[in-house]
């Protein structure tokens, strides 16, 4: 099933996959953490693992702070940083939940995570320390950085909007635009909006200019369903990754198909094959060339047997990632 | 400890009272955590209790409900939004109103009747409990409905659904028995109250001067007056204080003309004539009340508010309109998004009024359920567990659930091992 553009990776993580994140310099390297309690960092032009760390307990999500070092937390509440060029550890701190996301903000050089125990908090990267906690109202599902804002979607279909650079306020609160449970945010890398995910096959285009003409943009559509004896099976859309150069966007789907979007002209530029089980996660490169499929079920319909894990990279081409000007 | 038994003199009066009272341990630990501002204990108690009603396996989901429940109730005592208390009520009656197994239930009946104590109409719940089934056999649904009649001055309907009681066969019976025979003394009473009232309005008319003020008491439920229409009067003075959970808030006849009697001896200087104090009391009231003493309210207990509506609940009349137009600054416009600085401590913030939508009635929101279940054929079907993230008050994640499971797995393994 997998063609001349898309390849395996091997000695892929024993368990589910939580995240697969690129590195921010180059194509070749991709960080993957995995519910087997490691993270591992994989050279994707030798299909190779290169090194991998363990965590106390599954890891939730990881990232990228520059290409020597990795950030990563999880169940176990801690947040780690590992030196890649070293193979070394350092605990920077931890929150009183597990953390569920990880995230970089290269404009004001901060990590930033967000957890399950209703906060945000800053760690300056250098150092590395604490560089704040910030109370939410709820638990911290999803969070993106948009140039020095972050986004922040919690449950309750709550999402808070921050400025990074003067957290003594939330800059916006709203409320999602969609029905059911966010599952995902990610922020434009134009930095104008975001888009947001749910867990009944819908996703939102939405702005971050509050003025009316801006908002008047915003809209939602339909994805990741199929039809079946006349019966429409709605599957959370788990995952979405943008595309660094088109502002074009991929998103996956527990429905195990990988759908590439473009927001401008409101279409569907293409849809790959269907993946084995559900995709939990997805990356393009920085230079945009490839895409990274974590196809690994996440318990959506409890803890049932199910197809193997797996990490998929493909190539993509303009043909299948560029908006069609017309 | 001290700091806590400050804490406790400090707000006392938000403590919402329970009807088996609170374990003052439990008290004294929510108010330091709400004093402290420190609600990670808190969430965690509350997710641990989320995660078992979601994760629970034993042939007893109600049991976790109920403690999630009392535990909900004990933590905190102002009640209110926060506590998400009637939101956990709905939830936990709808989840097991087609459960055979738990109808007739005690744990279950009585969470329906703090449901229904919630709700804006219970005897609409009442009746859907009648209807389902729920709590036939419980003494408790009928004391509640009956009570609940009795506070709409209904009794007669009060008395026949202990009737109802009886004849369904309703346990225990000696409790509802006891109860009835309160009612019926208690409505004996009333009676009798009202005729030497009557007998009393007669004297002071005949004297031409009323012997006591009528007494207005606060923080007590008014009395509906009238037999179809339940129309609050308008002098709500003692005459219309009504009885709150059958407890006595007005004296029984016997004590209450002591009282007036005590009242005289009281004012009365030995000294001076008899009538004198009684006349200067009456001669000089105070400012504020003159203007209802000159009305002689004895005589407006009867009369109604001419404006009402269908359902017997009297309008008010909306003020007029102004005549002119207020004053607005040209240059004002409201900013499109406020910024509002959060303190940590306290995250339960006032959002924006949403635009409301239509009122869904419990009832309605229990039917539709019911329904939904009789339809049986949706045409879109989720392709996850939707009840297992939206099963308590707080809605969890795949990724949550899955840490339970595993947060389980490995306890398991821990003591195999």
């Amino acid at each position: 099933m997998t063609g001349a553009n898309e390849f395996k990776l091997t000695q892929g993580p024993e368990d589910s996959i939580s995240a697969v994140k690129f590195s921010p310099t180059s194509p070749q390297f991709l960080l993957v953490s995995s519910w087997d309690c490691t993270v591992r960092l994989y050279d994707v032009s030798t299909n190779s693992m290169r090194m991998k760390y363990q965590h106390l307990a599954p890891v939730l999500d990881c990232a990228f702070y520059d290409p020597g070092r990795a950030w990563s937390g999880g169940l176990d509440n801690q947040l780690k940083t590992h030196d890649l060029n070293t193979d070394q550890d350092t605990i920077v701190g931890t929150h009183d939940a597990p953390i569920r996301c990880v995230e970089y903000c290269p404009e004001v050089n901060v990590m930033v995570t967000g957890s399950w125990d209703m906060s945000v908090r800053l760690w300056d990267p250098r150092t590395p320390c604490n560089a704040g906690t910030f109370t939410q109202p709820e638990k911290v599902y999803t969070l993106s950085v948009a140039g020095d804002r972050l986004i922040v979607g919690t449950a309750g279909r709550r999402v808070l909007v921050w400025d990074l650079r003067n957290m003594g306020y939330v800059q916006q609160r709203r409320e999602s635009s969609l029905k059911y449970q966010t599952r995902s945010i990610r922020a434009f890398p134009n930095k104008q909006g975001y888009v947001l995910s749910s867990i009944e096959g819908r996703v939102a285009v939405e702005y971050l200019d509050p003025s009316l003409e801006v908002q008047k943009k915003k809209y939602a559509f339909k994805c990741h369903r199929l039809k079946e004896n006349g019966i429409e099976q709605v599957y959370p859309v788990n995952a979405i990754s943008f595309h660094s150069i088109h502002n074009t966007f991929a998103t996956g789907g527990s429905d195990g198909f990988v759908n590439i979007w473009d927001p401008f002209n409101k279409k569907r530029l293409c849809q790959f094959h269907r993946y084995p089980t559900s995709i939990a996660s997805l990356a393009f490169s920085v230079d945009g060339s490839l895409l990274a499929i974590a196809s690994s079920y996440m318990q959506e319909q409890g803890d049932i047997s199910h197809p193997a894990d797996a990490v998929f990279i493909r190539q993509v081409t303009d043909a299948e990632t560029k908006p069609k000007s017309t | 400890m001290a700091e806590c038994d400050a804490e406790w003199e400090l707000c006392k009066e938000n403590i919402q009272p329970l009807r088996h009272g609170r374990t003052i341990s439990a008290l004294h630990q929510a108010l330091c955590h709400q004093h402290e501002g420190n609600n990670t204990a808190l969430n965690q108690k509350k997710q641990s209790y989320e995660s078992e009603l979601r994760l629970y396996e034993g042939d007893d989901p109600l049991d976790v409900w109920v403690r999630y429940i009392k535990w909900t109730k004990q933590t905190y005592p102002q009640g209110g939004k926060e506590s998400n208390l009637s939101v956990l009520l709905q939830r936990a009656v709808r989840r097991f109103t087609d459960d055979k197994k738990y109808q007739d239930d005690i744990r279950y009946v009585e969470l329906w009747i703090e449901f229904a104590e919630g709700c804006s109409d219970p005897m609409d719940i009442y009746r859907f409990m009648q209807a389902q089934g729920i709590g036939t056999m419980q003494a408790a649904l009928y004391i509640a409905w009956s009570e609940e009649n009795e506070k709409r001055g209904n009794l007669k309907m009060a008395d026949s659904i202990f009737q109802n009681g009886v004849k369904c066969g309703a346990q225990p019976s000696e409790k509802l028995h006891a109860f009835h025979r309160a009612l019926q003394a208690r409505v004996c009473r009333q009676m009798m109250s009202s005729m030497t009232d009557q007998k009393k309005d007669h004297d002071d008319d005949e004297d031409g001067e009323g012997s006591e003020e009528p007494q207005r008491s606060s923080l007590v439920e008014l009395k509906a007056k009238g037999k179809k229409k339940a129309v609050v009067p308008i002098n709500r003075a003692s005459a219309s204080v009504g009885y709150a959970r059958g407890l006595h808030f007005k004296q029984p006849l016997g004590p209450k003309q002591n009282s007036r009697l005590e009242i005289f001896d009281e004012n009365k200087n030995p000294e001076t004539e008899p009538q004198e104090p009684r006349l200067e009391i009456w001669t000089a009231p105070p400012t504020a009340r003159a203007k209802e003493n000159e009305q002689k309210p004895e005589k407006w207990t009867n009369v109604k508010l001419p404006l009402k509506s269908r359902s017997g609940l009297s309008v008010a009349v909306p003020p007029p309109l102004p005549t002119f137009q207020p004053f607005v600054e040209e240059d004002h416009q409201p900013p499109a998004v406020t910024p509002c600085k959060i303190n940590p401590a306290v995250n339960s913030v006032l959002s924006a009024r949403k635009p409301c939508r239509v009122q869904e009635t419990p009832l309605k929101m229990l039917s539709q359920h019911t329904q939904h279940a009789a339809e049986g054929k949706p045409r879109e079907q989720s392709m996850y567990c939707k009840e297992l993230l939206y099963c308590g008050v707080i809605e969890f994640c795949f990724e949550e659930l899955r840490a339970e499971r595993y947060r389980q797995k490995l306890q398991t393994d821990r003591q195999t091992d």
